[in-house]
């Protein structure tokens, strides 16, 4: 319905924005797990995106790449806009091969790895440069192994998946998703399927991949990777942004009363 | 027991070897290609795609083979003049097509229900993760869905290719000289039916011995991920 509308609102701002978020709005059944929340990524903005469960931080996390279809509002990348239309039931995606295009482009790591248990690390990792991007095969497994060696696992390239530990498997995960050379990396909690020991792993590949400057939005529990790394945290609750800003500010001086609470439970 | 008579039973036999496995080969690939079929309409063909093929399983799944073999190769007799008409009478009149098409449908109601447990099987966060990278469609089904859904599909569909190839004694019953058809007839010859299907069982048991050496080998080949011990390294 808000089609037509969001064509309007488009202005030039919106196009040099990696991710641009506005007004998304979407609910399961009675439930309105997301109320008009808006958000914007420059390039190589880290946003660390906390909220305690069931506060709509996933859920707007998959509304970025349309695992999830939002009910209204909009999603650009890169400036380009998913376009939604209205269908029978809810709101589908206009044209599926946009987005499957814009979903080259946008790298997801999902809470617990979703490796494709049948292929080896290598063959995982290469899988969408060269089955969906159709890059040359060599070229692929060049750029495979240099970033498992990146992630620490470079001898782990045909070892399966089930043969790893769960930090090794999100490594590898990570690697699958740079090798998409996307424009956006989004993060899932990839640490909170992990064992306590496990969590330094990721987290210091995740701070590497900050400091090279990429744009990532991640949705976490780890506070400290949120004020150490991040160069904004949004706070959600209750499917509303109930606090912005930069981490140093926020952490020390919460506005809202929510965040405050969030942050001493946290603790 | 009269061993040179095992022997020249076993020879006879032998040569209805062919035959047989003739009407299980044909009779797997055809009733296979149906089956994949039928479970992608099942699984992806909304309320009507389950409607039918459920009601497909629930005929050839729940009625004896014999009687769907009795049927397609007596029935159909009936309707002799209208199959003419159609062109169909050079297939309904031959009792080995009779015998392969009998053999299909039934294959493909089981078959389908063994790969429709294999497309559930698929986990929905490695379907995730396929599609959040850009993948949809039939490439989506040939890298992702397909491999995965084989592997869990495969030991339950090694037993229906067993239960296939010991079905096809079967179509002896509608005049077909395959092993069991010869054995009957050289049964009704020397009245020896203790030896010759001693030789006739052996000869079955022989070759669902190597089909499951085979199944065991191409599972093996399948699911590297499964196995303990992880490759070693070169």
């Amino acid at each position: 319905m808000s089609d037509r509308g969001t064509f309007l609102t488009a202005d030039n701002k919106d196009k040099t924005a990696a991710v641009s978020v506005k007004d998304l709005r979407k609910r399961f059944g009675p439930l309105e797990v997301l109320k008009g929340v808006c958000l914007e990524a420059e390039e190589g903005d880290v946003i660390s995106i906390l909220g305690s469960s069931g506060s709509g931080k996933s859920t707007m996390l998959r509304c970025i790449n349309m695992l999830e279809v939002p009910d209204s509002g909009e999603v650009r990348i890169g400036g380009e806009m998913f376009r939604l239309k209205q269908g029978r039931y809810k709101t589908e995606p206009a044209d599926r091969r946009q987005v499957d295009r814009l979903r080259e482009h946008i790298g997801m790591v999902f809470q617990s790895f979703n490796l494709w248990s049948h292929m080896t690390i290598l063959e995982n990792v290469i899988e969408a440069p060269l089955h969906v991007q159709n890059r040359n095969r060599a070229e692929c497994i060049e750029e495979a192994e240099a970033l498992l060696e990146r992630v620490g696992i470079g001898d782990k390239r045909d070892f399966y998946p089930g043969h790893l530990s769960g930090g090794q498997q999100q490594r590898a995960a990570i690697a699958r998703a740079l090798a998409q050379r996307p424009k956006v990396m989004l993060f899932d909690e990839p640490t909170s399927a992990l064992d306590p020991e496990l969590v330094g792993e990721v987290l210091k590949v995740m701070r590497s991949l900050a400091e090279e400057g990429r744009t990532m939005l991640v949705v976490t529990h780890e506070m400290a990777f949120a004020r150490d790394v991040s160069s904004r945290v949004v706070f959600l609750h209750k499917g509303v942004v109930e606090e912005e800003g930069d981490p140093a500010e926020v952490f020390r001086n919460p506005k809202s009363e929510r965040f405050r609470q969030f942050l001493s439970n946290e603790r | 027991m009269d061993v040179a008579f095992m022997w020249e039973t076993f020879l006879i036999l032998l040569s209805g070897l062919p035959l047989t496995l003739e009407l299980a080969l044909t009779s797997i690939i055809a009733g296979g290609i149906l089956a994949l079929f039928l479970s992608l309409f099942a699984v992806a063909g909304g309320p009507i795609g389950r409607g039918l093929t459920r009601g497909y399983v629930f005929v050839f799944r729940g009625s004896p083979l014999l009687v769907q073999m009795f049927l397609i190769y007596y029935g159909l007799g009936q309707f002799r003049p209208l199959l003419q008409e159609l062109g169909l009478w050079a297939i309904f009149r031959e009792p080995y097509w009779c015998a392969v098409i009998a053999l299909t449908l039934n294959t493909a109601a089981y078959t389908s229900e063994i790969f429709r447990g294999g497309l559930k099987a698929v986990s929905l966060q490695q379907v995730e993760a396929a599609r959040a990278c850009g993948m949809s469609g039939l490439l989506l089904f040939r890298r992702i869905v397909l491999p995965i859904a084989i592997r869990h599909a495969l030991p339950a569909y090694g037993n229906e290719i067993i239960l296939m190839l010991k079905a096809t004694a079967l179509a002896s019953v509608i005049t077909i000289m395959e092993v069991t058809g010869l054995a009957g007839k050289l049964i009704a010859d020397s009245f020896r039916a203790f030896e010759v299907f001693i030789v006739a069982g052996a000869i079955y048991l022989a070759v669902t011995f190597l089909v499951t050496r085979l199944m065991m080998i191409i599972e093996f080949w399948l699911s590297p991920h499964l196995r303990m011990r992880p490759p070693t390294l070169a």
